[in-house]
């Protein structure tokens, strides 16, 4: 049979996880030497589809044909033999071995049960020489820089013979300079025949390497195009959904701003007032959660805080915890809650470090309180958090902070993997938190949440904020226009 | 309280019990007061090390070293009161002692960053079983003055010294462990270290306080040790950390952290001793007792897990 010059083809691909539908009637093709450029918001169904692509996860209807062929894959290996390998953002590379006997783990070339180890290295030379770069075979993969590991990656997907290389957001970890050296990579890739599907939420970086470019909203693929005839704003817009552009917050309550609460000098600048809620826009690992857990006092200091007007050093949580500051964490269950704990011993835990006895009646009555105001669902003050829901777990969290006394609100992703009845409440506490004299800062990934809550939006890109926002002219399309690094 | 909960707390006693109406009926001896109080004064030592186990393996820690500085503190202890040093400075002495090492194991943990507090320990434990060979030249250090020797073998009215340390400290750790703010601190880092320290827990300087305490019981154990033998020598506590965790998993805690109590403990170290004792009365040879005491800790561990899986159960059939 003749070899179709499109190389993958996918049909109507559809997929749910436990009742979500996150690919809806897909179709996606790539041809045969082609970069084809991914992109789309976060939680659009990009990740989701390059795993049906890449065997990883089944897909729950719909159709793949490679170079024409129907098939179905069952596992990542199945895949693999095909010639389709997934360069994850995490590289899955053993760091103590060698280059070289990472690019062959798993089909070490051997005879008679004896490793072939001049036949290794001679083979890795070659591949990763033609890549174009010069990395000893022999070294470490520790030893390696990023860009390097990546190189590795790839090779290790040629020496597999791989006809098309699907790379998850490769440019995120890269600096500059190591990007441009990916993209030589990747046109020399297009120039032995190899395809390339390329994430990225980079949007200038799709118009210097790829060929054409698929957006993804909601699960669904808007827009599949020639990069020559796209626009960053096209691209921009068909991410969004220009339905979504007009919407202006309701419940803008514009509030009352006081004092200055805290103010950042260093790299990074900004001031939150009391009464303010100031929103963090940015894609994934635009700096959000560092941000934030640095001010907290994890990590090092990259600046100077100033709470209440005044310089404050803060080396510890324990400090910022001092300074009146609150931190919801982004993943609740691992950083903000003692799961096997009660929830009387999880809202007590921030507070109270200064005497040495706990003074339980009081604790359990202001805590019976919280539970009562932040309407947390549970059977009593001494159940464990491990078995309440998402959204009174996180609840929990913030009863902590308000139990604490706190009156600056680092708040991260929020309302994160949280039903929707408990998203509004927390929605209205946070209102309500402003509105008695806290300063919230509010890193989200949703705009939407972020338009609805927040007076100002500070937009940050790769550890930068690349512009802020006024709540009156803030929109969807401008924030990612700044997120992704496209205008300034 | 849920019958679960009720089971959980109460288990270990219930087992203890069991064993006990076992052994009396085994044994005519075994049920007698003089033995009981035998058995209580036998346990003591052991009592003592497992209450700061406990407080390590609250925080998910472990503390190999407990055995050493035992038999280290048993030494200085015995050269201190042979220097003519009052015995009642010599306690407090020995105390700081074991104190100073525990908390030595503390830093190495936080400060070196040490992957887990099993290497810390594990080179205390080498080291200060060394030191008190080195120091005593391998010889033990006999007849002690009798008021210090009333820590280990005197009594008040028929309770027994020992008895009466171990009530102390198991009231002093009770209370600290449940009604201050650093107790909380102290099972929450065992229970998430992420989320206390993000809560605000120091989280270093309670782990550095958690294994001084621990050296700390270590040198009580070693002064009851001491005067009941009437001898400070070298070779005291070897092996017994091992005894000091088994009694504190006997006792209810976890491995994993964040669980355990002092009473669970206080009755993990008494199952063992009973064991100890009641397996002595019937003449069953000490090679056929370890044997038994193995097997008592992994199915004491095994009832554990069954348990958790029914409540486990119970729970996915409710939601």
């Amino acid at each position: 049979m003749k070899p179709s010059a499109q190389l993958l083809e996918l049909r109507g691909i559809s997929k749910w996880f436990s009742g979500v539908r996150v690919l809806e009637g897909v179709d996606f093709e790539v041809r045969a030497a082609e970069v084809h450029a991914l992109v789309g918001e976060n939680g659009a169904g990009k990740s989701t589809l390059m795993n049906v692509v890449s065997g990883i996860v089944a897909a729950d209807a719909g159709q793949m044909l490679w170079e024409g062929q129907p098939v179905r894959l069952r596992s990542p290996r199945e895949a693999q033999d095909l010639g389709i390998t997934f360069v994850h953002q995490e590289l899955a590379l053993a760091p103590q071995l060698s280059a070289a006997e990472n690019i062959f783990l798993g089909r070490h070339p051997a005879g008679g049960g004896w490793v072939r180890w001049r036949e290794i290295y001679d083979r890795a030379r070659e591949l990763l020489s033609g890549l174009g770069h010069t990395i000893d075979a022999r070294r470490l993969v520790a030893d390696l820089s990023l860009a390097e590991r990546q190189l590795v990656e790839i090779a290790r997907a040629l020496a597999f013979r791989a006809r098309l290389i699907i790379m998850d957001e490769p440019t995120a970890p890269l600096a500059e300079q190591d990007a441009e050296g990916l993209f030589r990579t990747i046109r020399n890739l297009r120039e032995r025949g190899v395809s390339v599907i390329f994430i990225s939420h980079r949007l200038k970086e799709i118009f210097q390497v790829a060929d054409r470019v698929t957006v993804l909203r909601d699960g669904k693929r808007v827009l599949t195009t020639e990069v020559a005839s796209a626009s960053v704003d096209g691209l921009v817009r068909a991410m969004v959904g220009t339905e979504l552009s007009a919407h202006v917050a309701p419940e803008a309550a514009a509030g009352v701003a006081g004092e200055e609460a805290i103010r950042v000098e260093g790299p990074v600048r900004f001031a939150v007032r009391r009464g303010e809620v100031v929103g963090f826009a940015g894609l994934a690992g635009a700096g959000r959660t560092e941000l934030l857990e640095w001010l907290f006092g994890v990590g090092k200091q990259a600046g100077q805080i100033f709470v209440n007007g005044r310089p404050v050093k803060v080396r510890r949580p324990l400090d910022a915890i001092r300074h009146g500051m609150a931190l919801v964490p982004d993943d609740r269950k691992a950083k903000g809650l003692v799961l096997g704990a009660t929830l009387h011993q999880n809202i007590a835990l921030a507070s109270g470090r200064r005497r040495w006895f706990i003074r339980a009646a009081r604790e359990r009555q202001a805590a019976g309180q919280l539970l009562a105001d932040l309407r947390i669902k549970a059977a009593g003050l001494d159940q464990r958090v491990l078995y309440l829901s998402g959204g009174n777990q996180q609840k929990a969290v913030l009863a902590k902070w308000l139990y604490a006394g706190a009156r600056v609100f680092l708040l991260d992703e929020p309302t994160r993997g949280i039903d929707v009845r408990s998203k509004a409440e927390i929605y209205d506490l946070v209102r309500g938190l402003a509105s008695r004299g806290a300063a919230v800062l509010l890193a989200s990934s949703e705009l939407d949440e972020l338009l609805r809550l927040a007076d100002r939006i500070v937009v940050m890109h790769r550890g930068r904020i690349a512009g802020e926002l006024v709540r009156a002219e803030a929109t969807e399309e401008r924030i990612m226009q700044l997120a992704t690094g496209g205008v300034q | 309280m849920s019958p679960a909960a009720l089971l959980r707390r109460f288990g270990p006693l219930l087992g203890l019990l069991a064993l006990c109406a076992v052994l009396g009926t085994l044994s005519d001896h075994f049920l007698t007061f003089d033995n009981l109080i035998n058995v209580f004064r036998q346990s003591a030592v052991n009592a003592l090390l497992s209450l700061g186990q406990l407080v390590v393996i609250i925080t998910a820690g472990i503390d190999l070293s407990v055995g050493s500085i035992l038999g280290l503190s048993c030494v200085l202890v015995a050269l201190l009161l042979k220097a003519g040093v009052p015995p009642a400075l010599a306690v407090l002495a020995a105390l700081g002692i074991g104190g100073a090492l525990g908390s030595v194991n503390g830093l190495l943990l936080t400060k070196l960053h040490l992957p887990h507090p099993f290497i810390p320990t594990l080179g205390m434990m080498n080291v200060a079983r060394g030191l008190a060979l080195v120091i005593c030249g391998g010889f033990p250090i006999s007849e002690l003055p009798s008021s210090f020797r009333f820590w280990g073998a005197g009594s008040v009215g028929w309770i027994p010294a020992p008895v009466i340390v171990v009530v102390v400290f198991c009231v002093v750790f009770h209370v600290f462990l449940t009604r201050t703010t650093v107790g909380r601190d102290i099972y929450a880092i065992g229970g998430n270290p992420q989320a206390a320290l993000l809560s605000g827990v120091p989280v270093d300087a309670r782990l550095i306080l958690v294994y001084a305490l621990s050296g700390v019981t270590a040198a009580a154990g070693a002064i009851v040790l001491a005067g009941r033998m009437n001898s400070g020598f070298p070779l005291a506590g070897m092996g017994s950390e091992l005894d000091s965790i088994a009694a504190v998993i006997i006792g209810g805690a976890s491995f994993f952290g964040g669980v355990g109590t002092v009473g669970g403990t206080l009755v993990g170290a008494l199952i063992m001793g009973v064991l100890r004792n009641g397996l002595n009365l019937m003449n069953v040879s000490a090679y056929w007792q370890t044997v038994v005491i193995g097997v008592v800790i992994v199915a004491a561990v095994w009832v554990d897990v069954v348990r958790k899986r029914a409540a486990e159960k119970g729970r996915a059939a409710v939601n």
